[in-house]
């Protein structure tokens, strides 16, 4: 009590000086670079200083959101937190273990060719369901429910968010309740990632054409261990137990989750430590030092399939949304030469070092996590190296400025200094400190780099509105992006020549680097046209080495998924395929 | 007066209408747009976006759509929230009672502690009350309120405890405990944090108001004459010139009264009130249209409203203003 009482007053202290000082965090935090013992746990050890009690009965935990869930229908829904609360109530076929396998939930078994459920074309699935599965009002689970999810979606009324995969059927037999056959118009690779989609139930929902009106929308009925009891806008959602869960009554373990709502992430970290609540959601990297230091509260800082990246801008800034970038290239961007001196001129490590307390792993493909995880070597921090290349390409600094102006240079009018704009979203601290040393770095080879950045809003903008990222006015882009368990659709959407957003196409795609490569074009269809994921791995191997040649994207450091648990919580197995509560039937409390 | 009422009360219906059309247009006008929240997801296709588009109706013109928003608003459908896909008006049922709670309840405090505060501060020019009264006033209208709401935490929930139970001393967050029956002592265990945080705030600018207002009226003549004739000091000060000197107060206050119904987003976002200054603000980045011209339209009304309010309460103070 003693302890605690000292703590809660130091603790004052440190979110007084947060709040204080929020724009010279480095000062902060003396213990930087040092990885705190108790973080990136496994199940097994989280579970270790309790483990001879064994799993308790009981308990309610409370799981702290700072945004508000908007729907719980997941059909509609576009955040991330509606998916964290889905998680304990909605269940899908398959699901994804911490190393990126597929693993049966409501399905028997992982349909595969050996096992019969993917037929030899790979336009077949046959999925077998458990048996005596319930939905938490009682009412039988079928194969019916997996048609219906797919009818539902596909309704043209229905507002679902995402038809990816579900329009490439072409029919779900359902011979009897456990047995589901569905037939493909098309050959879909990512078919195991559409089965990770919850179902929805046929009785519990209404007309498909009716769907955004659905009472589900706001009261889903899943087959999860948990269901909703209650949820008051703006202020809870409370789940308990699910009494018709397959393992009930021995699981889930804990008798309820109370989902608050806690707008402000500095109230939710004051509230943590006081063990007002349990789970603290999605923190940033700027949190690190704080919690490493907090008395009863682990982090879980898993690697993420995110990776913070330089999208750089291939095709000529000054023209709208040009298909043509080899003919526009971009005047300082477009020779490669420059591209690799950048990246030689990148001490990732230093970022890592300096702003990540070394907790991130380096940047080095986009497919860093899973069973598709690109091998690519990290890139050499080689200034030297960066010089000699930048001089090849006729960047030369005559005037002394320290900055390299084109002497003979390939596409720059003679004269024109190397200086590139670099844009990320306002108001993220760690961006800007990330901007503020690659300033410096570039400075270093003689690149006079400069900071723009704009909101979120403006730098994620669509098409039709104008965003200059869509219509290619730009130098250098940075970011993350996240994959899902099935990396198709976004290495498609990145990097395919096919998916340049230009006025033709209406401005799909993600492709806004213009980056045209034959050999990445034939990896991307290779990855899409096979039902074998050991082949599908090594196209897309190839892709990221082209990528790695050609560097569209220079990647920094992998983005880390952080969370926050008091260490009464036990079960807890970080997961970054999924949501925070995709094994919340295992939890229990120990107090 | 009731000929002028009327009047007032018809030209607030092209005031409204003009109001919806310029709100109108800026909303649209908003980068990013409510499609935003898709672009990101390579899992929702261009034709996804383009179903969604015309399903939510963004793809008319913008006249056909302030047309058919005029159009349902007039027949009293307020729409669905874009988010959410509730009714606009079950969202801010939903939120408007916690809202006028909180707000009602802080704006009486302030009310109650900065009026006698003010005119005991005027009668006292230049003492030390006085002196702490204006360096208080001041503070509470300089510090930024998201630092004083953490304080506010860090003292009163994370710091001290209450000596019986041994729990915090005031819950940092909601309206009532979860997980227990509701209870009116609960909710006011609640309010206390917030409620203290709108009042050092708010109480700043009315004790100012009302200690010029004071420190004017009894230096008129009428006063001296009240004095020279004998009065009680008691009945100078409370009678004569206090209702003088609360006639602009009371302008302000009634002016003030329908930003009650926007609710604080800063206090909701600390203390997690689930009140109408969140809704807003979500709205807003969601660019949730159905939602935003509500809770704007409704605000432009109440505004309106109390600003007649105001005029007629003016008359009825001030025997010397006539609107005929």
């Amino acid at each position: 009590m003693r302890t605690s009482r000292l703590w809660t007053v130091l603790s004052f202290f440190v979110v007084l000086s947060v709040v204080l000082v929020a724009c010279a965090p480095a000062a902060q935090a003396p213990s930087g670079g040092k990885a705190a013992p108790e973080t990136g746990q496994k199940a097994g050890e989280a579970a270790a200083p309790a483990a001879e009690e064994g799993p308790k009965h009981g308990g309610t935990i409370t799981f702290a959101l700072y945004q508000e869930p908007e729907i719980l229908n997941p059909a509609l829904c576009t955040q991330t937190a509606c998916d964290e609360v889905d998680e304990f109530i909605l269940e899908a076929p398959l699901g994804v273990d911490p190393d990126g396998h597929f693993f049966p939930i409501l399905a028997k078994e992982v349909p595969t060719r050996e096992n019969g459920g993917v037929s030899e074309d790979g336009l077949t699935i046959t999925v077998h369901f458990k048996e005596g599965i319930k939905w938490s009002d009682g009412q039988p689970f079928t194969s019916d429910d997996l048609k219906f999810t797919w009818e539902a979606t596909m309704h043209p009324d229905s507002g679902a968010v995402s038809t990816t995969g579900w329009q490439d059927i072409e029919s779900i037999e359902t011979p009897d309740d456990t047995t589901a056959i569905i037939k493909f118009k098309k050959f879909y690779a990512p078919y195991l990632a559409l089965l990770t989609y919850s179902i929805l139930p046929r009785h519990a929902t209404g007309d498909p054409a009716n769907m955004p009106k659905w009472d589900f929308n706001w009261h889903p009925i899943g087959t999860g261990p948990f269901m909703m009891k209650e949820w008051v806008s703006g202020d809870h959602i409370t789940l308990v137990k699910n009494p018709n869960y397959r393992d009930a009554p021995e699981k889930p373990y804990l008798d309820g989750i109370n989902v608050i709502i806690t707008p402000s992430r500095e109230v939710g970290k004051a509230m943590i430590q006081t063990g007002d609540i349990d789970i603290l959601w999605d923190l940033v990297e700027a949190d690190i030092p704080e919690f490493q230091k907090m008395d009863g509260v682990v982090l879980s800082a898993p690697p993420d399939t995110g990776t913070e990246r330089l999208l750089l801008n291939l095709a000529d800034p000054t023209i709208d949304a040009t298909d043509d970038p080899l003919h526009h290239p971009h005047w300082a961007l477009g020779d490669l030469r420059v591209r690799q001196a950048i990246q030689y001129g990148i001490d990732k490590a230093k970022i890592n070092d300096d702003l990540l307390y070394g907790k991130a792993t380096l940047g080095t493909s986009e497919l860093n996590l899973g069973w598709a995880k690109c091998d690519i070597p990290v890139s050499e921090y080689n200034p030297d190296k960066a010089r000699q290349l930048l001089k090849e390409a006729g960047w030369i600094d005559q005037d002394g400025d320290g900055i390299r102006e084109c002497h003979g240079c390939a596409n720059a009018k003679e004269g024109q200094p190397l200086r590139l704009k670099i844009q990320t979203t306002s108001g993220n601290k760690l961006r800007e400190q990330v901007e503020q040393l690659l300033v410096e770095m570039m400075k270093d080879i003689g690149i006079d780099l400069y900071i723009e950045n704009v909101p979120s809003s403006v730098l994620f903008g669509s098409w039709a509105s104008g965003a200059f990222r869509k219509h290619g006015h730009f130098d250098i882009l940075m970011y993350t992006t996240t994959y899902g368990v099935d990396p198709q659709a976004h290495m498609e959407g990145y990097f395919a020549s096919w998916n340049i957003p230009t006025k033709a196409n209406g401005g799909r795609g993600f492709n806004y680097s213009r980056w045209i490569d034959e050999e990445a074009d034939a990896a991307i269809k290779e990855a899409g046209s096979s039902p074998d994921l050991n082949e599908r791995k090594a196209a897309y191997q190839r892709l990221c080495e082209r990528i790695a040649a050609g560097l569209p994207h220079i990647y920094l450091y992998d983005r880390l998924e952080l969370n926050a648990y008091r260490t009464r919580l036990h079960g807890w197995v970080d997961n970054n395929w999924m949501d925070i509560g995709w094994n919340a039937e295992d939890w229990w409390v120990s107090q | 007066m009731t000929k002028y009422i009327i009047r007032r009360l018809l030209q607030a219906i092209p005031l409204l209408w003009i109001i919806s059309v310029i709100v109108f247009l800026l909303l649209q006008i908003i980068p990013g747009g409510p499609m935003a929240a898709y672009e990101q997801n390579p899992n929702i296709t261009p034709e996804d976006m383009a179903r969604l588009e015309e399903q939510l109706g963004l793809n008319d013109p913008i006249h056909v759509k302030y047309l058919k928003w005029l159009g349902n608003i007039l027949r009293g459908d307020w729409g669905y929230s874009l988010a959410t896909k509730r009714p606009v008006l079950q969202e801010i049922g939903d939120r408007l009672p916690n809202t006028l709670l909180l707000m009602g309840v802080a704006f009486m405090t302030t009310i109650l502690f900065s009026l006698p505060i003010g005119i005991f501060s005027a009668l006292r020019q230049y003492s030390i009350f006085d002196h702490v009264v204006t360096t208080i006033a001041f503070m509470g209208q300089s510090i930024p309120i998201f630092w004083f709401g953490l304080i506010l935490i860090m003292i009163f929930h994370v710091g001290l405890r209450n000596p019986v139970t041994g729990r915090p001393l005031f819950p940092a967050r909601g309206m009532v405990t979860l997980g227990k029956p509701f209870s009116p002592g609960d909710l006011a265990w609640h309010m206390v944090l917030p409620v203290t945080m709108l009042t050092l705030f708010g109480a700043g600018t009315y004790t100012r108001y009302m200690r010029s207002s004071m420190l004017e009226v009894i230096h008129l003549d009428y006063i001296r004459t009240a004095r020279a004739k004998g009065l009680a000091e008691r009945t100078v000060i409370y009678v004569h010139a206090l209702k003088n000197a609360a006639l602009p107060v009371v302008t302000i206050i009634a002016l003030d009264l329908p930003g009650l119904f926007g609710g604080a987003l800063f206090t909701e976002t600390i203390f997690s009130w689930p009140g109408m200054g969140r809704l807003f603000y979500r709205s807003a980045e969601r660019v949730d249209y159905a939602m935003l011209m509500a809770i704007i339209m409704i605000n432009a009304a109440l505004i309106i409203f109390f600003n007649l309010l105001a005029d007629i309460a003016y008359a009825y103070l001030d025997p010397r203003i006539r609107y005929d």
